[in-house]
């Protein structure tokens, strides 16, 4: 007789804790924000084999590695944060990037999630090109290098922050967030935003899904730059950076739009190919 | 019932995901850049906390490093590798891995090591306490997170104001 249920989601998760929304948190979280941000702009002064394009590339087979292992959504933004700070203190030939990758998605996840990737499986990811021995003795190296300062503030850290204080209708606000969530991982793989502050980033997010959503439907009552406003105030962050921020994500938005219709265009990619573009699927819902 | 045991997120068969993106990896160089930047880190914790990492032996500089007995913990913190198990997945003895493992299992049974910072004033009387907030006798204590987290703390507020 089988008795046992496998459609049960074996992640149980905690209610949310109000009082970790409040704003003593909140404060918390900008006072420190700051101590995990990569060095220096590494291009420029570290790396001599690594290109911005294949940060790119490493980034968005990180991406896809995360969406196929339905990680949580922290996963992604975590690991990339990771290798910026490795690769803005160490010059690392680029045959070595994607070996990086994995060992920053195996300690983000570690870190994250209630099960966590497997040595085993990244190296599947790889292709094999690299051993489960390989990255664990990586994951020593990069370890060291980050000094164990693991715990490092990511956008998403803010986004419940944020959201709380918004006068919004509460049915909207899981869509919000699910675009906010997106254009995180979005900044993500554009080196633009490595070394912008993850608060930024979030408000600069949430501003954005908020203003996107609203040319479809009401989903707020404040127009665009009542919005920023109030946004640049929850985080104390300037309202010109804030609106510079939001126009660079809008942008970066519209770019990789623009580079998945090319690929419908180029015609000869099926739907499946496409799925794995760099970003996630739902960005492509918003109607610009 | 085979799923249960398995793994609940198997990677898909034929998934796009899975490709090598830079080419072939040399593992030798691999390896070589691996030890070369263990020991970086392990010249770097050796010189930040005068203490050698790989022999376990206290070095001279600000800490002042006795060794603990008898702290009654459990064994599975002192003893590296008494898990053992199927995830070891038989790790070279070399430098990449001393941090974690000592040179020989005995010395960790029991005993563990306390580090105390030294004042830097050259002057100091003997028998005088290792601290200012030690009330008399030799300061004899096992380390915590936040002693480090002090420390941290105030390494970054100092290079914060040039």
């Amino acid at each position: 007789m089988e008795l046992l249920c496998c459609e049960v989601d074996p992640v149980r998760r905690a209610v949310p804790d109000r009082n970790l929304l409040d704003d003593r948190v909140l404060q918390n979280l900008l006072t420190i924000e700051e101590r995990y941000l990569p060095q220096c702009s590494y291009f420029k002064c570290v790396q001599k084999d690594i290109q911005p394009y294949m940060r790119r590339m490493v980034a968005t087979w990180m991406l896809e590695v995360c969406e196929e292992q339905k990680c949580e959504e922290e996963v992604f933004p975590l690991a990339m944060n990771y290798l910026d700070r490795f690769l803005a203190g160490v010059p690392t030939p680029k045959t070595h990037l994607q070996l990086l990758g994995a060992v920053c998605m195996f300690l983000a996840s570690k870190l994250k999630e209630t099960i966590p990737l497997t040595a085993e499986k990244l190296c599947i990811y790889t292709d094999n090109s690299i051993k489960p021995q390989e990255l664990l003795e990586w994951e020593l190296v990069v370890l060291g290098k980050l000094k164990w300062n693991l715990a490092a503030v990511t956008p998403h850290d803010f986004i419940e922050h944020i959201l709380r204080k918004l006068p919004q209708q509460r049915e909207k606000l899981s869509l919000i967030r699910k675009h906010a969530q997106t254009f995180i991982a979005l900044c993500a793989t554009d080196f633009k935003f490595a070394m912008y502050p993850p608060s930024m980033i979030a408000t600069g997010s949430v501003g954005a899904a908020i203003c996107g959503l609203q040319q479809d439907e009401e989903v707020s009552s404040l127009t665009c730059d009542a919005l920023t406003e109030l946004l640049a105030k929850i985080t104390n962050t300037d309202v010109d950076c804030l609106k510079a921020c939001q126009e660079q994500i809008e942008a970066v938005l519209l770019n990789s739009l623009q580079q998945v219709r090319q690929e419908q265009r180029d015609g000869s990619k099926t739907e499946d190919e496409l799925d794995q573009a760099t970003t996630p699927t739902d960005v492509r819902d918003i109607d610009l | 019932m085979t799923e249960r045991s398995g793994d609940a997120r198997p990677v898909p068969h034929g998934s796009k995901a899975c490709r090598r993106l830079f080419g072939p990896v040399d593992s030798e160089q691999l390896r070589r850049d691996c030890d070369a930047l263990m020991a970086g880190c392990l010249q770097e914790a050796r010189e930040r906390w005068n203490f050698d990492f790989v022999t376990e032996t206290p070095l001279e500089g600000n800490f002042a490093w006795e060794p603990v007995k008898g702290l009654g913990l459990p064994k599975l913190y002192l003893t590296p590798g008494s898990r053992g198990g199927p995830d070891d997945l038989g790790r070279r003895p070399s430098t990449s891995a001393a941090l974690l493992q000592g040179s020989s299992q005995e010395d960790h049974v029991d005993l563990s090591l306390s580090c105390t910072l030294v004042p830097r004033s050259p002057e100091r009387p003997e028998g005088s306490p290792a601290g200012p907030g030690t009330s008399g006798g030799r300061k004899r204590r096992q380390t915590s997170m936040t002693d480090f987290y002090h420390s941290k703390r105030r390494l970054i507020f100092c290079k914060r104001r040039p």
